[in-house]
């Protein structure tokens, strides 16, 4: 959707012939006697002592899980283990040249690449920069726990290994001295100041994330590279096949301009251990035969894409080197498999029913902690009695880390007993953060050029009250509608904050499905404002990255339909990560979803409910462009999740209730706030969304035909909600209808209703009443009628269920034989 | 050829009727047109008759059973015809109304309730009883039935099936059904209540479990209050409305009761207490050392003191006539039955030598009395041995009404509301003044009218001069 880059039918049509590549695989056959000149001593000693450290921290793990204890340590550690025993040589691979600005994201069975890229880390900085980071991360919470050895320490380098190999364990044992306040785990445990970010119990969930890390590091000019670890079985995942494809769009490299032209700085690495749990992805489970065909086919580049001997951790190096060269000269993404194999099950309860021991036999010949050691002996580069050094050293530096973790006194677990509010307080950051860079932002018109922008002349000739001085609504074209309120929130945020971008279907050149970005284009620069491709999944897995490596994001879902396509997005990454990590990360990421209606079953769904469900996201539903401007307003300064619900009805409606107009300058709604529109003393009518507008059209029926009053409050936000204007309400009518679009079985509705009747029940003069969709498809826009709740239905409603009408006749069923009748037949 | 007959459906609303009699049983003969049972709907009693010649070869039923309409109740036919494709759902042998519901919810077809496909219908005012008999309340109409010490048996039910909620509550209080308190969520239907008036008293619910039978089932409400706002407007009875009709009329039937009726000019005991008043205004209760200004006595405490006093020359009308027992007993003190509206239904305490006790007395008393009563704490010796029982309704406006005697006492003493009437003037014009009556009902075998009306005659003067009256005694 872009007029620069016409499409040539000519072209299109010709007849020709896409060219592949070879894909190297294994071409490295290197040992350590090959590459004695280009490592020192201590590199290639330092290969093995992290490689060793990581294989007796999983054995350990291992024997815990196993037997309750190791070393004669008892300790039960009821939480998951995933092992990553064999797999030791792609790890410190993969981390020797990475420093703490580089980024990497991992799988369930991450605690390797952990370690080890900790490791590299903490070699490369000095003993300050150490200290610092020890010292200031949680207070020095994790410093403190080890201060009973950190005098037998001989250095600051090995004080931080372990700090760091405390620090993860005490988090795989759930212990609130763990970088994540315990709240991360083993399948969760990270540390940011080094650059190791959220692994993922989700198998493929750090692709799209990773992405948007990497989409940061670009968009922002901030350095180093993102790596995002998964396993062969996540080749399998839809969200992994989005993060390729929006990772390799052409965009980068014919629209984004200047510094921005270019490749993204990331490299999706597959452990390739040929399991996935236990199905075998070579020959059962899949049919690419190696996952490199896969990356080779996402763009003409072929991504760089390579599979390397992931045992042999000098063949993985050699790969880093030459693609992270391959990223500096704007070429990336890269795609590379590290084929290798891991020893330990799934997990300590897997049996290893699915191999035999034949095959586990004859990959111990391969194993890197035998292998490696023997060509460093062959090689003269290490004696024996060195090897056996590494190994002690190791060896007790596991039994230290392992004594610290399981002491009760120094590593407590959270006790939420004597601080209930531990977890909750750390649910919502609920801070406010203008902006999260002092740079400038990149952007094609300046604010003064900005008045000349079309949409802003636009929004200017509009009346920002939907009223003229004689009460009469204005036509759509003379009011400010809701579309502009959601424009004025998105382009001063623009200008505010340099780290938001935007992105989804279609919304550049176009503006959008409801051209609420018009103008847009003119304004913001293609790497802030962009096309995605059509992959829900990666549209908010990469927003959720970008937050968490430090921006803003502002992300679309063109339908709500279209949850479900990001629904391990919405529900297990984005609300999970700021509790996650105990309160370290901030997931500032804000999503627009348009409720359709008028285009039938899979266009027409209010899901809210289902958002509203998962903790950890705050879910607001304006129904006013006074509304869709101070809430998005709120929603881009704060640094929580928020999901923005707009209704395709509402997109051109004027403000009917602020007197004073929609104010030009930019001002907030608390999120959290129900809004009063009418009020009455006979009835309570509490909407979300659009349903507002038909409870004011049956309030003015009830009012003119019946006397009878209705007060309406609109929810405007589902999470959080203050229920104290709704409950003073009720204890002024004693009735209450709560209404909104959503099918009403198991909707948000019936929560709301649930906590009013808890809360005033000694006021209720009827059962609260919900009043949502029926519990069908959503038919045909001509049908809609007898499927959205509609002005007669509260009516009805109220004279069935409420208190009756003198001489009304429903024309709806709310009867008791009904309800029955529909929850028999679940529908 | 055998034929059923069935429960007839008097009229739309009705779903089911109680057999009042068995005029038949198993193995009679009956012609045509002969009385088979009586049945009663809410609203009257009717008499089914043999639709034809025959034997009555299956009863499936039994008196008081709540039957639904048109489901068969019995059969006739030629004996040791078969009968057995009759047996009406819900019961299962003959002769025997096993499992027929004594509670509405049972009573009721299921089907009808839970696969109902009908259409809502226009109901306005559609009532139904609930499982005891009462009518469900919404929490804010019981709340404001409670500040405003509204009688929900009383209490018309507009709400979605049948429940009572805030307009009805606000209704009965623009109708001044305010002043009696409900026995309420204690009372069930079936209690015979000996209180005041049929009233269920607190003793009353203790025979609850051996009184909840047929009887009881007999009087669940199945009114439905049909409303045509034109020309007339048809209120539900309410079950404790019949219990006390049938009480009273036990009571009417039993004793010879009659009532007399005099109003009097409450001018004298409204000075007094404004005389009253205006001294505590004036702190004058320290000064003048009078323990009558700590609390001044209500009107009924006036009327409980004038009565102690004037009773005392109609020993007839301090008394207790115990015809069974062939005894008319004459009290030579005075204890007064005293009637107190509580949440656990009507109690009458007893302020006893109330002759020997002053009015301050006898109005701390009264008021502990009253306290005690409506606490739940009062001792049950407190509650009986009364001689004499003043009720008092003044609070609702009543001008004049029939008390119902306490048994055996042999009188009780009405009092109603103070309204303004008029007279002629001494200067021949019209004035008004405050009246009011008091209605005394006599039991007629222990007493002629005579002597009643001079009781309450000089009841009428002591209060009229009750200031001297104070004086002289």
């Amino acid at each position: 959707m872009t007029k620069s880059l016409p499409i040539n039918p000519e072209e299109a049509r010709a007849p020709r012939m896409i060219e592949l590549q070879d894909i190297p695989v294994n071409q490295y056959q290197k040992t350590v006697k090959d590459e004695k000149d280009n490592f020192t001593k201590e590199e290639f000693m330092g290969i093995y002592r992290d490689m060793r450290l990581i294989r007796e921290f999983e054995e350990m793990l291992m024997s815990i899980k196993t037997t309750n204890s190791y070393q004669g340590m008892e300790y039960n550690n009821p939480g998951p283990a995933h092992l990553s025993i064999g797999q030791e040589a792609a790890a410190v691979g993969q981390a020797f040249y990475l420093d703490k600005n580089d980024y990497i994201f991992g799988s369930h069975r991450s605690h390797g690449e952990v370690l080890a890229k900790a490791f590299s880390a903490i070699r490369k900085l000095d003993d300050a920069e150490l200290m610092e980071i020890m010292e200031s991360f949680m207070d020095g919470k994790q410093l403190k726990a080890i201060e009973s050895i950190r005098e037998d320490e001989e250095s600051i380098k090995e004080l931080a290994t372990s700090y760091i190999l405390y620090g993860i364990l005490a988090e795989i044992f759930a212990k609130e001295t763990g970088f994540n306040q315990g709240l991360g785990g083993s399948m969760h445990s990270y540390f940011t100041p080094l650059g190791i970010y959220p692994n993922n119990a989700i198998v493929g969930g750090s692709a799209d994330i990773a992405l948007g890390a990497a989409l940061y590091k670009k968009v922002n000019r901030q350095p180093g590279i993102v790596i995002g670890n998964f396993g062969d079985g996540s080749m399998g995942c839809g969200p992994v096949w989005e993060a390729l494809a929006m990772a390799t769009m052409d965009q980068y490299e014919t629209l984004w301009e200047g510094d921005m032209k270019g490749g993204l700085p990331l490299i999706f690495n597959i452990n390739n251990n040929h399991y996935g749990m236990g199905g075998q992805t070579k020959g059962e489970t899949m049919g690419y035969g190696n996952p490199a065909r896969i990356g080779a086919a996402c763009n003409p580049r072929q991504m760089h894409t390579e599979a390397v001997d992931g045992n042999n951790p000098l063949a993985v190096i050699d790969a880093y080197k030459r693609k992270m060269k391959n990223i500096e000269d704007k070429e990336g993404p890269i795609f590379l498999e590290l084929i290798t194999y891991r020893f330990s099950g799934h997990s300590p309860s897997d049996a290893d029913s699915y191999r035999t021991e034949e095959e586990k036999d004859a990959w111990r010949a391969h194993d890197p902690l035998k292998t490696y050691p023997e060509q460093l002996i062959e090689a003269g580069v290490a004696t024996q009695a060195e090897i056996d050094a590494i190994d002690e050293y190791v060896v007790g530096k596991i039994i230290q880390s392992v004594k610290l973790a399981i002491d009760p006194v120094i590593s407590p677990r959270m006790d939420l007993q004597a601080e209930p509010r531990a977890i909750e307080d750390l649910m919502f950051s609920n801070q406010k953060v203008a902006s999260f860079s002092d740079a400038e932002p990149d952007m094609l018109q300046t604010r003064e050029e900005l008045k000349e922008n079309v949409r802003v002349k636009q929004i200017a000739r509009r009346e920002r009250y939907a009223y003229d001085e004689n009460g009469k609504l204005l036509t759509p074209n003379r009011r400010y509608q809701f579309r502009d309120g959601i424009f004025e929130a998105v382009i001063e945020k623009f200008y505010e904050d340099p780290t938001l971008i935007a992105y989804g279907e279609d919304l550049r050149d176009w503006g959008g499905a409801y051209a609420a970005y018009r103008g847009l284009t003119e304004a913001v620069p293609y790497h802030r404002f962009f096309n995605s491709p059509i992959s829900e999944a990666a549209i908010i897995g990469s927003g959720i990255g970008y937050a968490m490596a430090g921006g803003r994001a502002l992300v679309e879902l063109m339908y709500c339909d279209f949850l479900g396509r990001a629904g391990d997005e919405v529900f297990n990454q984005l609300p999970k990560w700021q509790a996650m990590s105990g309160g370290y990360l901030k997931m500032p990421v804000v999503i627009r979803v348009s409720v359709g209606s008028k285009y039938g079953a899979q266009h027409s769904q209010d899901w809210t409910s289902l958002v509203a469900h998962i903790p950890g996201i705050k879910v607001v539903f304006p129904a006013t462009p006074y509304d869709v401007k101070g809430l998005l307003t709120s929603a881009l300064n704060g640094t929580d999740p928020v999901i923005v619900f707009e209704s395709q009805r509402l997109y051109d409606v004027g403000e009917q209730f602020v007197k004073e107009g929609v104010p030009a300058e930019p001002f907030e709604v608390t999120i959290g706030e129900p809004a009063m529109r009418r009020t009455g003393s006979d009835v309570t009518f509490l909407t979300v969304g659009a349903t507002l507008y038909r409870a004011l059209e049956a309030a003015d029926k009830l009012q003119e035909e019946y006397g009878i009053s209705a007060e309406i409050i609109d929810a405007r936000t589902l999470v959080p909600f203050n229920y104290e204007m709704v409950i003073e309400s009720v204890k002024k009518t004693g009735k209450i209808i709560v209404a909104g679009d959503a099918t009403a079985r198991g909707s948000y509705l019936n929560d709301l209703a649930q906590n009013i009747q808890n809360l005033a029940f000694d006021y209720l003069d009827a059962p609260v009443q919900i009043l949502g969709s029926r519990n069908w498809i959503t038919p045909a826009y001509e049908l809609e009628d007898d499927f959205f709740p509609q002005a007669d239905w509260f009516i009805d409603l109220y004279h069935e269920r409420i208190a009756p009408i003198a001489g009304y006749t429903p024309t709806n069923n709310f009867t008791d034989g009904e309800i029955l009748r529909r929850s028999t037949l679940g529908v | 050829m055998a034929v059923p007959v069935i429960m007839p459906r008097q009229g739309q609303s009705v779903e089911s009727c109680i057999i009042g009699e068995w005029h038949v049983a198993k193995g009679d003969k009956v012609s045509a047109g002969d009385k088979l049972f009586t049945y009663e709907t809410d609203k009257a009693t009717f008499d089914e008759e043999a639709p034809s010649d025959g034997e009555i070869i299956a009863v499936f039923f039994e008196e008081g059973d709540d039957v639904p309409c048109l489901l068969n109740v019995l059969v006739i036919g030629e004996a040791g015809e078969s009968w057995e494709e009759f047996i009406p759902e819900g019961a299962t042998a003959d002769g025997a109304g096993a499992g027929v519901a004594k509670t509405e919810a049972a009573a009721s077809v299921p089907e009808v309730t839970t696969k109902a496909e009908a259409a809502p219908v226009a109901t306005t005012a559609a009532t139904a009883p609930s499982l005891d008999g009462e009518h469900p309340i919404s929490p804010r109409a019981k709340g404001l039935a409670a500040k405003h010490n509204v009688d929900l048996r009383m209490t018309a039910a507009t709400g979605p099936k049948g429940r009572i909620i805030e307009r009805d509550v606000e209704a009965a209080i623009d109708a001044g059904l305010v002043a009696t308190t409900a026995a309420g969520h204690d009372y069930a239907a079936g209690v015979a209540g000996s209180g005041i008036g049929g009233a269920v008293r607190v003793e009353d619910l203790a025979k609850l479990p051996e009184l909840q039978s047929l009887e009881g089932a007999a009087l669940i409400d199945q009114a439905v209050l049909s409303l045509d706002e034109t020309e007339y407007t048809d209120d539900k009875i309410t079950n404790i409305r019949k219990v006390i009709a049938r009480s009273m009329h036990a009571s009417l039937s039993e004793m010879a009761q009659l009532t007399l009726n005099a109003s009097f000019d409450a001018s004298n005991i409204l000075a007094w207490r404004n005389r009253l008043k205006d001294l505590k205004e004036r702190g004058m209760d320290e000064k003048l050392g009078l323990a009558i200004l700590d609390r001044i006595p209500t009107i009924n405490d006036i009327i409980l003191y004038a009565v102690s006093r004037t009773v005392k020359k109609y020993p007839d009308c301090n008394a207790h006539y115990l015809a069974e027992e062939n005894i008319f007993r004459h009290f030579n003190r005075v204890h007064l039955g005293v009637a107190v509206d509580t949440p656990r239904g009507l109690m009458v305490p007893v302020v006893r030598n109330a002759d020997l006790k002053s009015i301050s007395q006898i109005s701390a008393e009264a008021r502990d009395l009253a306290i005690q009563c409506n606490e739940g704490s009062i001792n049950p010796d407190k509650i009986s041995g009364s001689t004499i029982t003043i009720t008092n309704m003044g609070r609702s406006g009543v001008e004049s009404f029939t008390p119902v005697i306490n048994p055996p006492e042999t009188c009780i003493v009405g009092v109603s509301s103070t309204y303004e009437k008029v007279r002629s003037g001494k200067d021949g014009g019209i004035e008004l003044y405050p009246a009011m009556t008091i209605s005394l009902t006599i039991d007629h075998r222990a007493l002629d009218g005579a002597p009643g009306s001079l009781f309450l005659q000089a009841l009428i003067q002591t209060l009229e001069n009750f200031d001297l009256f104070l004086m002289g005694s």
